[in-house]
């Protein structure tokens, strides 16, 4: 079993004093940092620039780190809006430089440790394992650890509500419309009833109408939702500077859609059509 | 008979049209209502939150309260901000994780909340805590508290009574002995989520539950001015405390820029995407109908009926359709943003009394004229077609059809 420990934090920069920019000497004592774009675009910082991180406002116990490379953050769903300000570096740099002048070195503590596993199918007896040997250690599978994830489940039962409404708002709507298309066309389903053809064969013919028209609508539908699907990213990807994806039509939500929009459309045809061919062929055709 | 009275009249003709036409208003009217309501619901409510108990600054160690490292040398900093002339009093507030055995069943996590007023000599501290009580009586002394409704309902305990818990003040594997508190009553916590359990006393008491082992440092200051908040937060700032000073103004205006934007962003998509339904479905159905109707317009402009006349017929057509609808939609819009806001409350860490849909004079105001112009837009193509109608070629295709 190979088990690795992520040498990598994440500093949040308000944690951290906000970075100073020095000269860029070149000096193999400076420890390596990588910093997020967003930060090196707003302090102007540079691969190869010096920098002085601190853990007070102060700058009482600062130290100069070399900038390593410019990273893009991982998007993070649940820090939507701000503005991701993030310093990477070794984990013992990190030690060195938030230890208290009182601390022994090696006493310090970590928040986390990440372990990948040869195989990820171990991650359950894994945990169980590591919580029975380690008391006072707490170990969860990637999965369960995404815990966190409820305010994303809970805008995704918003959104599902939202959808609904707009639903029923739309079904009403193309009942109104099947009606007064069903209403046009009266005569001739009249004369098709004294020709002889008989109510279930001419039901058929409207349904099948009805999911042509559907299916087309729904065609149209998801093609507008995958137009509409760059320009809303796009927007909310510049409004928020992430590279998190808002809008995703995948094949399940296109399947849903037109599993929901082609039965629709059609039983609102077929609806609409039923008062009508109750009548008789000669009411229908007005004689 | 004028135009509206006509307008009724064809609508009643066929009543399961137009009852469908205004249901279906009633619906998208419903979602647009709701969505006005969103748009800035989170902000009034907010400010509602902060505004409450009188305390107009909020004082963090980071960028927002409770966000950032705590507060370090709290007293002094306290002592200091209270002395200041635009001060009328601080309040240091310190959270703790706790928690509480049962009998039987899991321990039930709470936040012990604790709290304590610093004021300069001479000055008045009509101040109230940051809870209110809706039952028992206030504490007066260490080693009392209050709890919230779902604490007092999960365990069973009532004012009188009393409660052992066990502080978690550092880390979350500490091992305190168990505190005795005695509960003097059960109070209204206006940032705890709905199924959360928090139990508030003084800062001595939650010192007391820590064991003594907490520094002096707080999660937050809450500042009362003398009336002018800007200006006894910028003194506050320009004392070097090395702390955030932040009116409930600027405390909403961050919240907006960091969280909150995403509801008024999805508000604004949805609002835009429903307006856009509601004109198009509203002209198609009207559309449907007068090209239905056009030898009964032709025949009622032969018989004298003015070409604006037949106009102002098809406008108040949809200006009943809409207006009906959008009647409708208020009622249901409210039902269905109480719904809503539930579904959203459920999300972890949101105040229970923290509302996303609140009803405000713009959010209305707006809503009557986007269905307003609603109507018009739906308008406008059907009475297009009404007024550039041939009365002698559509009457013959009509008769001869």
């Amino acid at each position: 079993m190979r088990v690795g420990a992520l040498v990598v934090l994440l500093l949040s920069l308000p944690a951290v004093a906000s970075p100073q920019t020095v000269r860029p000497k070149p000096d193999p004592t400076h420890p390596d940092i990588i910093v997020s774009r967003q930060l090196a675009e707003s302090e102007h910082l540079a691969v190869g620039s010096i920098v002085r991180l601190a853990t007070d406002p102060a700058g009482t116990t600062s130290r100069e780190f070399r900038i390593a490379g410019v990273y893009e953050p991982t998007p993070n769903p649940s820090r939507l809006g701000a503005v991701p300000r993030e310093v990477r570096m070794h984990l013992p740099d990190l030690l060195n430089l938030i230890r208290p002048p009182s601390q022994v070195p090696g006493t310090e503590y970590v928040s986390t440790i990440n372990i990948a596993l040869v195989d990820p199918n171990d991650a359950a007896a894994f945990s169980r394992d590591v919580n029975a040997r380690m008391p006072g250690v707490v170990a969860r599978s990637s999965s369960e650890a995404a815990g966190s994830a409820g305010p994303f489940r809970v805008l995704e039962r918003f959104h599902l509500a939202i959808a609904s409404v707009t639903i029923v708002a739309a079904t009403v709507f193309l009942l109104a419309l099947t009606i007064m298309l069903v209403e046009e066309r009266r005569e001739t389903v009249g004369v098709l009833r004294l020709i002889g053809l008989p109510i279930r064969r001419i039901l058929l013919q409207i349904l099948l109408e009805g999911l042509l028209v559907a299916l087309a609508g729904a065609l149209f539908g998801l093609a507008l939702a995958s137009g509409s699907e760059r320009l809303i990213n796009a927007f909310f990807q510049w409004k928020y500077d992430t590279a998190l994806i808002f809008v995703r039509i995948t094949r399940d939500v296109a399947l849903t859609c037109t599993a929901i929009a082609v039965p629709l459309g059609a039983a609102a045809t077929v609806v609409a059509s039923w008062a009508l061919l109750r009548r008789s062929g000669l009411r229908l055709v007005r004689r | 008979m004028n135009a509206v009275g006509f307008a009724w009249r064809s609508l009643v003709r066929q009543p399961a049209r137009a009852a469908l036409g205004v249901l279906g208003v009633a619906a998208v009217g419903a979602l647009l209502f709701d969505m006005l309501m969103l748009s800035n619901g989170l902000v009034l409510s907010m400010r509602d939150l902060l505004d409450r108990y009188g305390w107009d600054i909020r004082v963090a160690g980071g960028d927002l309260p409770l966000q950032g490292p705590r507060i370090r040398n709290a007293s002094k900093t306290a002592d200091t901000i209270a002395s200041l002339p635009s001060v009328r009093a601080a309040l240091l507030l310190r959270i703790a994780d706790a928690r509480i055995d049962r009998p039987s069943g899991p321990p039930l996590t709470t936040q012990l909340v604790g709290v304590e007023v610093r004021s300069a000599p001479g000055r008045a501290t009509r101040t109230s805590p940051p809870w209110t009580i809706v039952k028992g009586r206030d504490v007066n002394n260490a080693g009392e508290v209050v709890i919230n409704t779902p604490l007092s309902s999960a365990s069973h305990v009532a004012p009188g009574s009393t409660l052992t818990l066990r502080a978690l003040c550092v880390a979350e594997r500490e091992a305190l002995p168990p505190t005795t508190l005695r509960v003097t009553g059960v109070a209204e916590f206006p940032f705890s989520g709905v199924d959360e359990y928090v139990v508030g006393g003084t800062l001595a008491t939650l010192k007391t539950a820590c064991g003594g082992n907490v520094e002096d440092e707080v999660d937050l200051l809450l500042v009362t001015s003398n009336g002018d908040a800007d200006g006894a937060a910028a003194a506050i700032r320009a004392a070097g405390l090395g702390v955030n000073a932040m009116t409930n103004d600027e405390v909403v205006g961050r919240f907006q820029q960091a969280g909150f934007s995403y509801f008024r962003q999805i508000s604004s998509v949805l609002t835009a995407v429903t307006v856009s339904f509601a004109v198009l479905l509203i002209t198609v159905l009207l559309t449907v109908s007068v090209n239905q109707r056009l030898g009964e317009i032709a025949a009622l402009r032969a018989l004298g009926f003015s070409r604006s006349r037949v106009v102002k017929d098809v406008l108040s057509e949809s200006v009943l359709i809409v207006g009906t609808g959008g009647l409708l939609s208020l009622p249901l819009g409210w039902l269905l943003a109480a719904g809503l806001d539930d579904i959203l409350k459920a999300m972890p860490g949101v105040p229970a009394e923290l509302h996303f849909f609140v009803l405000e004079r713009e959010a209305l105001a707006i809503h009557v004229s986007l269905l307003v112009l609603t109507a018009l837009l739906a308008a406008a193509y059907p009475m297009r077609i009404v007024s550039r109608l041939p009365i002698a070629a559509t009457l013959r295709d009509e008769v001869i059809g």
